[in-house]
């Protein structure tokens, strides 16, 4: 098995046909293509992807249905060519496609950006951040809102 | 902000090199053509804040990660 070095984690192990490939990178990361998604029994639902190019950069997620569980996934057809899926429908989650949700850690607590969730075609691996032109979805959606005014 | 209002196919000029053309007019988008200098970035404003969000998401440091399971599973 395949062995990386992570900032965070030390070297880990992983299955070679885990690895993802963003053909475009990510927004801020153009020329990062290659990752992985790591999980712990103890931080589920945490996925972590791990850049496989830069031991420094991994970002956290989980699956954006454990977020929003009605979310609506929107897919513009550039990205759906990229995923290498069909223009005429939209993907399912859970069927054809793993959508994540990146999250930022802030001062007032965790937010998910919604409006750009990274999305996994199942069959061939290969990924994209996919930025909904016209969505309504907040980039700062605050996880645990209440969290502020709870007296410890 | 300044308003104009055009028709499809009339162009705006910003500065001497910008230029921008109401290209086409649909129902509820129009499409936009934009003629600027070669070294200036030109984006969607979703595609900057999610560049945005995407520097900072990678800042997050490994205490940051445990206390984020901490309240997670708290």
């Amino acid at each position: 098995m395949p062995v990386m070095e992570t900032k965070n984690f030390g070297q880990i192990s992983f299955e070679p046909d885990s690895e993802l490939e963003f053909p475009s990178g990510l927004p801020g990361f153009d020329s990062r293509r290659r990752f992985v998604a790591v999980r712990f029994a103890e931080s589920d639902p945490l996925v972590y992807l791990q850049s496989l190019e830069d031991p420094e950069l991994c970002f956290i997620t989980m699956p954006i249905l454990a977020v929003d569980p009605l979310y609506k996934l929107k897919v513009s057809g550039e990205d759906l060519d990229q995923l290498g899926l069909p223009p005429a429908r939209q993907p399912s989650i859970g069927e054809d496609v793993l959508c994540l949700t990146v999250l930022s850690v802030r001062e007032t607590g965790p937010t998910a950006n919604l409006l750009a969730p990274i999305v996994v075609n199942l069959r061939n691996r290969r990924a994209v951040q996919a930025v909904a032109p016209e969505s309504e979805y907040s980039h700062q959606f605050a996880l645990m809102p209440q969290e502020a005014s709870v007296c410890s | 902000m300044l308003v104009m209002s055009r028709r499809q196919g009339e162009t705006i000029l910003i500065g001497d090199d910008i230029e921008i053309v109401i290209a086409h007019i649909g129902r509820s988008r129009v499409k936009v053509g934009i003629r600027a200098p070669r070294q200036m970035p030109v984006v969607a404003r979703e595609m900057k804040l999610v560049r945005e969000e995407n520097l900072a998401a990678a800042g997050a440091a490994a205490s940051d990660l445990s206390r984020l399971v901490a309240r997670l599973h708290g």
